[in-house]
């Protein structure tokens, strides 16, 4: 089992009548409710605990894009990495990912990233998503145009990644008349790739195919396995079965000293998460033309509630999130993994809204030191 | 059944299936639908047909039971799919009517081929950039917000579904293929073709430009724009209204189309009669 520290970034400040006058989080929530001043010491903290968890002995630190949020405050993940690059020693940096689909230029993505390979010695690995929906809005990027330009943008990175030749690329959505990487990544054939699904058909087929990492996005876990299952089955259809390690569940976690302690101070930040930082109405989370028929029809029938519609018991019993004292924590991540048929990493976020610095060092630190050497043999 | 009663055909065309309304008799007019109202013949098509014309009604490229047709991606396409609609049906030179995102169409159809446009009849048509003028996002509308966006006089909301039935995910997923397909011809440039503006003058046929009094989602400055840009046209506006047009009044927006199209009428138009040389339509 391997293990990561999964940072959101979030700008927990919110307005105190936030739930009642504003619609969302993302998008149209005023900037000017942004204050710089606290933006320097979060970026300064943030980046602090991700360094501390590459000390405890984190496999991976993980940073990841969103746009225009309070819910996370990287609009772009590879500046993060780049920061993380130069201040860490092990643990693999993991950008859960440039979202391709939105970007106006992915050539740029394959630079960033084999500049990172390199300052990093080799330590990066490389999500791509396709950004979520209200990302479409605002970068003006058509969704009906998103799983193309996101095939597209991925098979030319890793064109431009791995050609030892000079070439042109020509698709639907993008034309380049000279690729010619510089730098060339270290790694080879090139960094390895991590894909979040959230129970699309067509996600689990393409991830299968090139033998990605599948990661898990928010859900319980019955839902969680389904898509596992559905990983697992596109696998098998192609004739093989997938390393343990390319299956991630990604999720909260929160280790306190005891499960008292540990709920006191969690609770808030799982509450603002699932409340607040993922608020956005449905027509901007799934825009026209994001999902494919397939896939709408599967997230309707996984009949998933609304996430502010789940309280912090229910999230916790449905396996939204883990809390607890160590031994705790252990026991339920156990239980996910027999759940769900087994995974061999665990992308843990562990900063996920309003706490203090002392509780997500004490956090991970436990987790590092109590629940990691009980899980390790797992996988 | 008399032969002028409404019925749906089913069109073979090269990309795909077209599926259409046809009802009433007289002079044909071509009606294009707006971004709702897919697969529907209703009120004002039938006040229409009654009026002593022949409507046909076809759903865009990936709306109601139409085909999705890939390939047609972006407006400059939609107007080479109904040239094409208009060759298959033998449609040389019809009226032409479209509503908002259909009246969009329209207009260009009527720009790229102005003469095979007999008259042409917009309904506070899409299609302009008036930065000015914006007109609001209606992707990023709750179904209420979308609904007294919509509306003048906005509707009853309709019943809540009964306790623990099902949601009826095929009614759902229908109209997220219309909404879709919209977002495929018009999520950026938003509802516009910046180009369109500077090529109204090549429109030819007689036109009329109808807007509701209060559109609260196309500007009435987008129709007044329309009206100023093209040769020879006419401008209206239908009191107590909103951009639900031919859904809110549909006896008014019938009456008036009706009125219009009768009188420029296409016997009236030597250009219309006339048979095209052979070949040019294809």
């Amino acid at each position: 089992m391997r293990f990561s520290f999964f940072h959101l970034m979030p700008y927990p400040y919110l307005p105190d009548d936030f739930e009642e006058n504003y619609t969302s989080s993302s998008l149209t929530f005023p900037n000017k409710l942004f204050d710089p001043k606290l933006g320097v010491q979060l970026y300064k903290r943030y980046l602090d605990e991700l360094e501390y968890a590459d000390h405890l002995g984190f496999d991976g630190i993980a940073v990841n894009e969103h746009h225009q949020s309070a819910y996370g405050l990287m609009p772009s993940p590879n500046i993060m990495a780049a920061a993380l690059a130069r201040r860490t020693e092990k643990a693999r940096i993991m950008v859960l990912g440039n979202a391709i689909g939105i970007r106006g230029n992915p050539l740029r993505v394959a630079e960033e990233i084999a500049m990172l390979d390199l300052m990093s010695d080799g330590r990066v690995d490389s999500g791509f998503v396709r950004g979520i929906g209200w990302e479409y809005f605002g970068h003006s990027i058509s969704p009906t145009r998103s799983r193309a330009r996101f095939n597209e943008a991925h098979d030319l990175i890793i064109k431009a990644w791995t050609a030892e030749e000079m070439f042109q690329w020509v698709s639907p959505n993008y034309e380049y008349r000279y690729v010619n990487l510089w730098p060339r990544p270290l790694q080879q054939p090139h960094p390895p790739i991590y894909i979040p699904g959230a129970g699309s058909t067509e996600t689990m087929r393409f991830c299968a195919s090139h033998r990605y990492t599948y990661m898990s996005v928010y859900a319980p876990t019955r839902v969680v396995r389904m898509w596992f299952d559905g990983y697992r089955r596109a696998a098998a259809e192609l004739g093989y079965v997938p390393d343990p390690e390319k299956i991630a569940l990604s999720i909260p976690v929160y280790v306190g000293e005891s499960d008292s302690r540990a709920h006191r101070d969690a609770r808030p930040a799982v509450e603002w998460l699932f409340r607040k930082g993922l608020k956005i109405p449905g027509e901007l989370a799934s825009p026209p033309g994001y999902m494919s028929a397939g896939s709408l029809r599967g997230v309707l029938s996984a009949g998933m509630k609304p996430f502010s519609q789940l309280g912090y018991e229910e999230l916790l019993e449905h396996g939204y999130a883990v809390v607890g004292g160590p031994d705790t924590v252990a026991r339920r991540l156990r239980e996910m993994y027999d759940d769900l048929g087994g995974y061999g990493q665990l992308i843990a976020l562990f900063a996920i809204g309003p706490t203090t610095h002392e509780q997500i060092l004490r956090s991970a630190e436990l987790f590092a030191t109590e629940v990691m050497p009980v899980l390790r043999p797992l996988a | 059944m008399p032969d002028d009663a409404p019925h749906e055909e089913t069109l073979e065309l090269a990309g795909g299936r077209v599926h259409l309304f046809r009802g009433g008799a007289g002079e044909p007019v071509l009606f294009l639908h707006a971004a709702g109202g897919a697969g529907e013949w209703n009120e004002f098509h039938g006040l229409l047909a009654d009026a002593g014309f022949a409507v046909v009604a076809p759903d865009h490229p990936g709306f109601g039971k139409t085909d999705d047709f890939p390939d047609v991606e972006a407006i400059d396409d939609l107007v080479y799919h109904y040239l094409d609609v208009m060759d298959a049906l033998g449609l040389r030179r019809p009226h032409v009517v479209g509503g908002s995102f259909g009246g969009w169409i329209a207009a260009e159809l009527a720009v790229a081929a102005p003469d095979r446009i007999g008259s042409l009849v917009l309904l506070s048509a899409a299609g302009l950039r008036l930065p000015d003028h914006p007109v609001p996002d209606l992707f990023a509308m709750t179904p209420g917000q979308l609904v007294t966006t919509l509306f003048h006089n906005p509707p009853p909301p309709p019943p809540p579904p009964a306790q623990g039935a099902p949601p009826d995910f095929d009614a759902i997923l229908a109209a997220y293929r219309d909404a879709s397909a919209l977002a495929r011809f018009c999520w950026s440039p938003y509802l516009c073709n910046p180009k369109l503006e500077r090529r109204l003058h090549r429109i030819k046929a007689p036109t009329l430009v109808v807007a509701p009094s209060d559109d609260r989602l196309i500007p009435i400055a987008h129709a007044r724009r329309y009206a100023s840009l093209i040769p020879s046209a006419r401008f209206t506006e239908i009191a107590d209204c909103g951009h639900a047009m031919y859904f809110e009044c549909p006896a008014e927006f019938a009456n008036i189309t009706a009125a219009f199209l009768a009188e420029h009428s296409l016997a009236d138009n030597a250009l219309a009669t006339s048979g095209l040389p052979n070949g040019v339509s294809r």
